[in-house]
């Protein structure tokens, strides 16, 4: 009895010392974040935000816990079972970022069953119970070669680098570009490698296609794969195409040099990992008993030209560019579902 | 017999013929254009290949069972480790590669003690090290991005009477370990094991400290690798060794290592991460879709080993 009372007083000081607004009807909820991977840095970047967004919020009192688990071994049968986990520890929300769309959907459903709201984002599952903030990665593939065709009317020879071979978002932002080179006939897709999305095997997969290629006027990528494309290509006596970035901060660092070196010109389009903290909020407004669409978009982070140097200012080194959503621009994401 | 049937017996030949013909398939589509870049880029990137396949070499060599998955979270570890130690200051080049090969001995011994001590089966012993190391390389650096000291990054990513200085390195270690593997006692006792550890034990080979030293020996060159790899692409990253996992396998059976150990080659090592390499780039240069392309990666592969391998087991 002593305990209870002594948590209910703190609870009453706790709610005494705030500030009135800061007090919403999710103040005893508690969320999870389920995520399947980490060993990159757009996941560090992401789970950091999610630290610091949330951290905040439970120090507000907007709700009562909201923890992060990682699986260790990106897998969709060890993930369910965390799933099943948290359900087990009575959590009220679960924000995950699937290891895959339909693998999941068993643990989600019983999730639903036991009356917890899961928020998918990033890598988000088809089950009809779960919300889902999803990417538009085919816009985010023709948009790239919508700028190239205001930038190089003439068009020219483009070069494509792909992500992971057999993932569903390769597919999308791959069908995006292809789309867009319909749209734009004057570029012609020469080739295209697979970059996994790293600089490395990019660079490497660059380097081996590069000398039977003919001249490039552009290069598309899906992000994290700009700067091992620049390297390979700095290292042939080949003039620098036009390659878009993805917001990492040694692709934007690169571009900066050139951009101050030769007047270099590109821009570089991404998904800022704080899009965590984007369903962390989405969640806790669904938990506060607002009417939330199933489907919502994700806004990108574009940057371009003239603001390269405030984003670079702000990108931590070895990091991602990124913003962290506040309770305003979720509010802002749902109603413009709605 | 013929020089050139005494050539066509060693287990390493195929290897070579098979990167030549898909290096000269590559180099067809250009009318011949892109051969010098083709051939730097293929040194190049499979200098690191080689590198850590020698070091998977020598352990493959110890027998059945023996094999160490802990290279790529070396190669992370080592990488981002002496990237942040050296911080982008070429007066720090020499400790930082010292503190890439301390860590390549420490995870050597983490290795052996979890075989030896604890009598784990060395597929898991090391599957366990690396997600260890692994998570160190996370926890250490957090995804961060550091260059490397600019003597470094030139020296890595240029080239000396137009070979890439990496192949040079790799070469150099390559000559050692092939004096190694044929020259000394330890080369004839880990091939000793290999074929019959008992047999070894008997003949009074000191068979735990040979295979001590040689799973020290892959977790160095791991680590020198993953040195050298962060350098030349301009950073480390968290994800960097993911790739050689498989790879510093692959060259090891391509090569015409007896995958069953005892009977390992170092040439061989040399002419499958060619072949890796430019048969990537061959699929590539074809514009052939990448389910297909992993299909025939995959048939290739199955196609040089047959050769390789069902010429051996004549000879023997």
């Amino acid at each position: 009895m002593t305990i209870r009372k002594m948590l209910l007083a703190s609870v009453a000081i706790a709610c005494a010392a705030m500030p009135v607004s800061a007090i919403a009807d999710t103040a005893d909820k508690k969320i999870a974040l389920s995520n399947n991977y980490a060993g990159n840095s757009w996941r560090q970047a992401m789970l950091t935000s999610w630290e610091k967004v949330t951290g905040e919020a439970v120090k507000a009192g907007v709700v009562a816990a909201a923890d992060p688990f990682t699986t260790a071994e990106n897998q969709a049968t060890e993930q369910a079972a965390q799933i099943q986990n948290m359900i087990l520890q009575g959590y009220d929300a679960i924000v995950l970022n699937a290891a895959s769309p339909t693998a999941l959907n068993g643990a989600v459903k019983e999730a639903c069953d036991a009356g917890i709201t899961v928020v998918s984002f990033d890598g988000i599952v088809t089950e009809p119970c779960a919300w889902r903030i999803a990417v538009d990665f085919k816009e985010m593939g023709r948009s790239q070669v919508e700028y190239l065709s205001g930038k190089l009317p003439d068009g020219g020879n483009l070069l494509e680098i792909r992500g992971l071979a057999g993932v569903f978002v390769d597919d999308e932002i791959s069908a995006g570009i292809h789309a867009g080179v319909a749209e734009f006939p004057q570029f012609k897709i020469v080739g295209s490698v697979h970059g996994d999305w790293a600089q490395d095997v990019a660079q490497k997969a660059v380097a081996g296609i590069l000398p039977s290629l003919p001249e490039i006027a552009g290069v598309v990528t899906q992000g994290g794969d700009g700067y091992g494309a620049a390297q390979a290509i700095a290292a042939t006596d080949r003039a620098m195409p036009v390659i878009v970035m993805g917001n990492r901060e040694d692709e934007l660092k690169w571009w900066k040099e050139q951009k101050d070196a030769n007047g270099y010109e590109t821009m570089s389009v991404s998904i800022a990992p704080g899009v965590s903290t984007l369903a962390f909020w989405v969640a806790q407004q669904i938990l506060d008993g607002k009417d939330v669409k199933k489907d919502l978009v994700v806004p990108f982070l574009r940057i371009d030209q003239d603001n390269l140097e405030d984003n670079l200012a702000n990108t931590q080194a070895g990091g991602v560019a990124n913003v962290e959503y506040s309770q305003e621009d979720a509010i802002k994401v749902i109603e413009a579902a709605m | 017999m013929t020089p050139l049937s005494r050539l066509a017996g060693k287990p390493w030949i195929w290897s070579w013929i098979a990167a030549f013909v898909v290096w000269f398939a590559t180099i067809m589509v250009t009318g011949g254009a892109s051969t010098l870049g083709l051939s730097q880029a293929a040194f190049t990137f499979a200098a690191f290949s080689i590198i850590v396949g020698i070091g998977q070499m020598f352990v493959i060599t110890l027998g059945p069972g023996n094999i160490d998955l802990s290279v790529p979270a070396t190669m992370t570890l080592a990488g981002t480790v002496a990237l942040k130690l050296m911080n982008g200051d070429n007066g720090m080049i020499v400790p930082g590669l010292l503190v890439a090969v301390l860590i390549g001995l420490a995870v050597g011994i983490g290795n052996y003690a979890l075989i030896k001590a604890l009598r784990i089966p060395p597929i898991i012993a090391t599957l366990s090290m690396s997600f260890i190391v692994q998570s160190a390389a996370i926890w250490t650096n957090r995804g961060l991005r550091i260059k490397p000291p600019s003597f470094l990054a030139d020296f890595t990513t240029s080239s000396t009477l137009g070979v890439p200085n990496v192949a040079l390195v790799a070469l150099a270690i390559s000559l050692l370990a092939w004096v190694l593997l044929e020259k000394t006692v330890y080369g004839r006792w880990i091939s000793a094991i290999g074929q019959s550890m008992a047999a070894a034990r008997m003949a009074g080979i000191p068979v735990d400290g040979a295979r001590f030293v040689t799973y020290l020996l892959c977790a160095v060159l791991a680590s020198l690798a993953g040195y050298l790899l962060a350098c030349f692409s301009g950073g480390a990253a968290l994800n960097m060794g993911s790739e050689y996992l498989l790879m510093s396998i692959a060259v090891v059976v391509i090569g015409g290592t007896a995958v069953a150990g005892g009977d390992s080659n170092v040439p061989g090592i040399w002419g499958a991460s060619l072949f890796m390499f430019l048969v990537v780039s061959m699929l590539n240069t074809y514009g052939i879709g990448a389910g297909v392309r992993l299909i025939m990666t995959g048939l290739i592969i199955i196609s040089v080993i047959m050769l390789a391998g069902g010429r051996r087991t004549g000879m023997r």
